[in-house]
């Protein structure tokens, strides 16, 4: 269990979830915008379904509302580690790929890139708010992708993109909850309850 | 033998009198009246391009002994268009519902089935007892980037048509308006009003899923609306009426992170604190009423730059 929270922890969590709420939802925003870019530029179509693309996060979640402060946490950490390691690929690709000619797309994925390594950074910030270990790096590291084709890749960047700006609602939900003042006992448990 | 028999509307029907013989001697009656001869061929009734109030029970008795021999419930109507499906949350992120309509009627019954498909997954969606065509559906996954397909199939005994949606969880998301909104004037300040509301009520989690709103205002004496969007919090106080002047204002809603604005909640009036007119006696106080007056009409306040691209439901 989780230390009783003290006024000043409190009052810390509170302050590193509104900022976190803010940045997830500039992070969401921006993404969305990256998002509409990508397809335009890559000649994809908006309403292409993509298959679940292997090591990219899934934000589709069920019972989201039972879960406990510290899961919404390492589910974040864990999600956004794996989108920092794929946006960097995909901007590694873009500049292979493409050179110049879209390099509006690239400063948009390295800015977006930027967000998420802040937002990560935040979330391990929470976490050790909680006196919670921080999982090691190599443990949430997505598995190195096989060669795909050109086709591919797009695919596999829409796919990653459409699930970031999930992520990012879903975040900004989770520090929602987080936020609240330790709930009642019995009610749905908030971070201070963490098993 | 008694049956409802269906058929289209313009089509030529023909029926025969259960087993008599072509040539028998019968009778028809067309709820209860005796129908012309002239539709007769034989012991056979035929009635040409049948409309909506050829419905009816029709007869046929045997000539001499005027046993029935025959009776069916002749229903004209039409096959079902495709129907209009419209699927929404306004109780996010507990679930959907789904409604729908035929564009025109058909006049005879129309059965319809829904299949709501997420993914792979078959999901149910419960009728509601009322209204009649909607069914909801609980959502089990939240942040899904897997699209849901449901589709509606609608049938009758002439012909059968259906429709199909496909949409992302966030994209259906619409609350309803805003409720228990009131608009008063503040006293001692011919400017303002405070106007309050509340969450919408099929609203579940307001605080885990805040709604910011948008509210709108005129004085009845102008079309131009004055919009001003807030972030959070149910009350704003307008600080830029006219002195004197009538408004109308109604709010609306959306989840502050997804989906469309609600329609415009129900429309309030209020008009402005004015200072109560001075107990004067003399013809002069008379007049210094009346030029008074006159002058309180000051210019427009500039309009708020509404968010772009901000548009609420109609």
């Amino acid at each position: 269990m989780a230390a009783a929270d003290s006024p000043s922890a409190a009052l810390r969590r509170r302050d590193l979830c509104s900022r976190g709420i803010r940045l997830a939802g500039k992070m969401r925003a921006d993404v969305v915008d990256l998002l509409d870019a990508y397809v335009e530029q890559q000649g994809l179509d908006a309403s292409a379904s993509v298959a679940a693309v292997e090591g990219v996060p899934l934000a589709a979640v069920e019972r989201w509302d039972e879960q406990t402060g510290t899961q919404r946490l390492l589910e974040n950490l864990a999600a956004y580690r794996a989108f920092r390691a794929l946006l960097a690929q995909m901007l590694e690709e873009q500049r292979e790929q493409l050179g110049e000619a879209d390099a509006g797309l690239g400063r948009a994925l390295a800015a977006v890139l930027l967000q998420v390594s802040a937002f990560t950074y935040h979330l391990e910030e929470l976490l050790r708010l909680e006196s919670r270990g921080i999982p090691g790096e190599e443990e949430d590291g997505p598995p190195a992708p096989p060669r795909l084709s050109l086709f591919e890749q797009k695919l596999r960047g829409l796919g990653v993109l459409r699930e970031l700006a999930q992520w990012a609602v879903r975040s900004v939900r989770d520090l929602r909850q987080l936020a609240k003042p330790s709930p009642a006992p019995g009610a749905a448990p908030g971070l201070a309850e963490s098993p | 033998d008694s049956h409802i028999q269906y058929e289209r509307v313009g089509a030529d029907v023909t029926m025969k009198c259960g087993s008599m013989d072509w040539d028998a001697a019968v009778t028809w009656t067309a709820n209860g009246t005796d129908i012309d001869e002239s539709h007769l061929n034989g012991s056979y009734l035929i009635l040409k391009n049948v409309d909506l109030s050829q419905s009816g029970q029709y007869s046929c008795y045997e000539g001499s002994s005027w046993h029935l021999k025959y009776q069916t419930y002749l229903r004209v109507g039409t096959p079902p268009k495709e129907p209009v499906l419209m699927c929404r949350s306004n109780n996010y992120p507990k679930g959907f519902y789904c409604s729908w309509h035929l564009p025109t009627p058909t006049y005879i019954p129309n059965s319809f089935n829904i299949s709501v498909i997420h993914g792979t997954k078959d999901m149910v969606c419960e009728k509601d007892a009322v209204p009649k065509n909607r069914c909801h559906i609980r959502l089990l996954q939240l942040f899904s980037t897997v699209k849901y397909k449901v589709t509606l199939t609608v049938t009758n005994a002439l012909g059968k048509n259906f429709t199909t949606l496909t949409f992302d969880e966030f994209a259906i998301v619409k609350p309803d308006p805003p409720e228990s909104v009131v608009a008063k004037p503040v006293p001692n300040n011919p400017r303002r009003l405070e106007v309050s509301w509340q969450n919408p009520s099929s609203w579940p989690d307001p605080e885990s899923f805040p709604l910011k709103f948008f509210l709108r205002y005129r004085p009845l004496i102008l079309d131009q609306w004055q919009h001003v969007e807030l972030s959070d919090g149910t009350s704003h106080t307008i600080t830029d009426a006219y002195a004197g002047k009538e408004y109308i204002i109604q709010v609306a809603a959306k989840d502050t992170d997804i989906g469309t604005w609600s329609d415009w909640s129900v429309a309030v009036h209020a008009t402005p604190w004015t200072e109560e007119p001075k107990h004067l006696t003399t013809e002069a106080q008379i007049t210094e009423t009346t030029s008074a007056s006159t002058s309180s009409f000051m210019a427009p306040p500039t309009t708020k730059i509404c968010d772009k691209g901000a548009v609420v439901g109609s």
